[in-house]
């Protein structure tokens, strides 16, 4: 990795409560620019919520958040929003938009209220739609679409926002393997080009595995572990933080630990 | 990568030309609700030949008598209908769509009951003390209604916030509690009980110029702004959480919203009376003809909204002729078979 250039992302003692109950507590952290980062944990470790920190949802009470040098609390949110886009988990999305119009709503921020939108935001979403392999659907109803195709549509919209920012949570565990392939892919293709860095929160272990270059291990709230997942998926690791002996095989082409049950 | 769809040039995805089409729908529902119009005019207790209504709107006919009938009861009426319409169509499709609830209506928040409880109140102190009130009960619906919406904030704020779901509570609570007390003046009332009903049924005869020139320009300019967030209520479709990473603030967009919309609906209803059922489903339709976008589908609504009310009110005033039928009955008559047909049409292809 470039150390020459600066972090994306850092996190200096970030500290999180909710009504007095401690979430998070002094995450240190930083992103360094073509990063696939994937945040693993068990259940309640604060993966989420490390989630919306980054993305200013909410606001931690103690420590800082940097994205590219500027303290995220003095980042107005239109600006924010042509910085980092995320796909929810899973979103239901009232009233039956058509695919094309919900992937323009990424244009949203970039939109003067008076002026209205250009060609530009069209040409954008289009491109984004092609990536994601979506534009088949433009015309259809959102709510026609499969889980699948609606997840590539929901990543299209991510795109449309064109941020250097990807955010993802749990982004395929409910699909099938085809689908799942597919949206690496097309993740990796965008981080390639003008996505700086993606992270993803992930249930799956193994997909986390494949997918990222780093991994953040989160243990009731605190960072367990941190590297790349060869240094993080261990018997040791994975033992004491989910409190069962898994057995962990290496991928037969890649080298990356995937876990057997 | 070559797209597997070639689009035409301008027609990128059918976009661009959103404008063109939403300008396009606005002229031929204005035309449309003119022709709707006119033809209203044409009912009424007494005939008047269509030729003779065509000569006196263009003031070619001096006929005092008729001209007066026309220029001065059933023209206000009219506008008095279109406006109304206009409001809750336009307030229940935001209300709908910031609330990503297909089930909002304008009513939703307690402004009706606060305007009803002003008004029953004022008729029930005209026939308790005599007083001549019925000019003025439209104050009395107002301070209402406004009554409600402060109580509403009140009650549903927290510190800073005003969280969707305490609003929501509120204005049923809100609505419940007024309710119950107008129900209470319903069972002490004698003679006021039948003004009481009619109100609260909504009731378009005492429309005037007046009353006309006090509602438009609020009405007018509540329908614009409302129509000019737009964009952020369709961001809302995606959620509260997702609308905030496209860049909206989401909880001064709610406030924006419900503050403008009540007052709108605060200020008609005090004159009109609780005109059900045009909140709830004019939207629908709205969305059922030209999608759920709000940049199309409020001004959509609001139009369609004008014209819905003036064929119920013209049915509602000359179906059983002299005899006036109250017109939210007639709203929910023609408004519910309608809307179940359309919803059973829209099952057979497609889900919502």
């Amino acid at each position: 990795m470039n150390t020459d250039q600066k972090p994306i992302i850092s996190l200096e003692n970030v500290t999180f409560s909710y009504n007095q109950k401690p979430v998070l507590q002094d995450i240190n952290w930083s992103v360094e620019p073509g990063q696939f980062v994937g945040i693993i944990g068990p259940n309640g470790s604060g993966k989420t919520t490390l989630l919306k920190l980054i993305s200013g949802i909410l606001t931690p009470q103690k420590g800082n958040i940097k994205l590219f040098n500027e303290d995220i609390k003095t980042i107005p949110r239109k600006k924010m929003a042509k910085i980092v886009s995320v796909v929810p988990q899973e979103s239901y999305i009232a009233y039956n938009y058509k695919v094309k119009e919900v992937v323009f709503m990424g244009r949203i921020p970039y939109i003067n209220q008076w002026r209205g939108e250009t060609i530009q935001d069209y040409q954008i979403s289009k491109e984004a739609m092609e990536k994601t392999d979506s534009l088949i659907h433009a015309e259809k109803g959102i709510h026609q679409i499969s889980g699948g195709e609606r997840q590539r549509v929901y990543i299209a919209r991510a795109l449309a926002q064109s941020p250097k920012i990807l955010m993802l949570d749990e982004f395929a565990s409910h699909l099938d393997l085809n689908y799942k392939y597919e949206i690496i892919k097309i993740l990796q293709e965008a981080l390639k080009r003008e996505v700086k860095c993606i992270i993803s929160v992930f249930h799956d272990l193994n997909l986390a595995s494949y997918c990222s270059d780093y991994l953040i291990l989160l243990n009731q709230g605190s960072i367990e572990k941190k590297g790349t997942p060869q240094e993080v998926i261990n018997d040791q690791t994975l033992k004491k933080v989910y409190r069962t002996k898994p057995y962990i095989i290496q991928h037969p082409e890649l080298s990356i630990p995937q876990i057997i049950m | 990568m070559k797209s597997l769809v070639q689009p035409e040039k301008n027609s990128l995805y059918g976009y661009p030309n959103w404008r063109t089409k939403a300008f396009l729908i606005i002229i031929i529902g204005f035309l449309v609700i003119l022709v709707i119009g006119f033809i209203a005019l044409n009912f009424g207790t007494i005939a008047i030949h269509p030729q003779k209504i065509w000569s006196i709107l263009w003031q070619h006919d001096t006929d005092d008598s008729l001209g007066l009938i026309i220029w001065e009861l059933r023209i206000p009426r009219l506008i008095m209908a279109m406006l109304t319409g206009m409001t809750l169509a336009c307030v229940g499709g935001c209300f709908q769509g910031i609330l990503r609830n297909p089930l909002a209506d304008p009513y939703i928040l307690g402004v009706s009951a606060g305007a009803a409880l002003g008004a029953c109140s004022a008729i029930a102190l005209q026939y308790a003390t005599g007083l001549y009130l019925m000019n003025i009960l439209p104050i009395f619906a107002l301070l209402g209604a406004f009554l409600s919406i402060f109580l509403v904030y009140l009650l549903s704020r927290k510190k800073a916030h005003l969280p969707m779901a305490d609003l929501l509570l509120a204005g049923v609570a809100v609505n419940f509690f007024f309710s119950a007390i107008i129900t209470l003046l319903l069972a002490i009332s004698r003679r006021e009980i039948h003004s009481m009903v009619f109100w609260l049924m909504g009731d378009l005869s005492t429309a005037s110029w007046q009353k006309i020139s006090l509602i438009f320009l609020p009405v007018f300019i509540g329908t614009l702004l409302l129509i000019s967030s737009s964009l952020e209520l369709n961001a809302m479709a995606l959620g509260e959480e997702e609308a905030l990473h496209l860049g909206i603030q989401t909880e001064k967009l709610r406030i924006k919203m419900f503050l403008i919309g009540s007052v709108m609906i605060a200020i008609v209803v005090s004159f009109t009376g609780l005109i059900g059922f045009v909140g709830l489903v004019i939207p629908h339709i709205a969305r059922l003809l030209v999608g759920p976008d709000h940049r199309i589908m409020l001004p959509v609504s609001a139009l369609a909204g004008a014209a819905f009310l003036i064929i119920c009110d013209t049915i509602a005033r000359s179906i059983i002729a002299p005899t006036e039928i109250p017109i939210g009955a007639i709203t929910a008559l023609i408004g519910a078979p309608l809307f179940i047909h359309l919803l059973q049409r829209r099952n057979e292809t497609d889900e919502y």
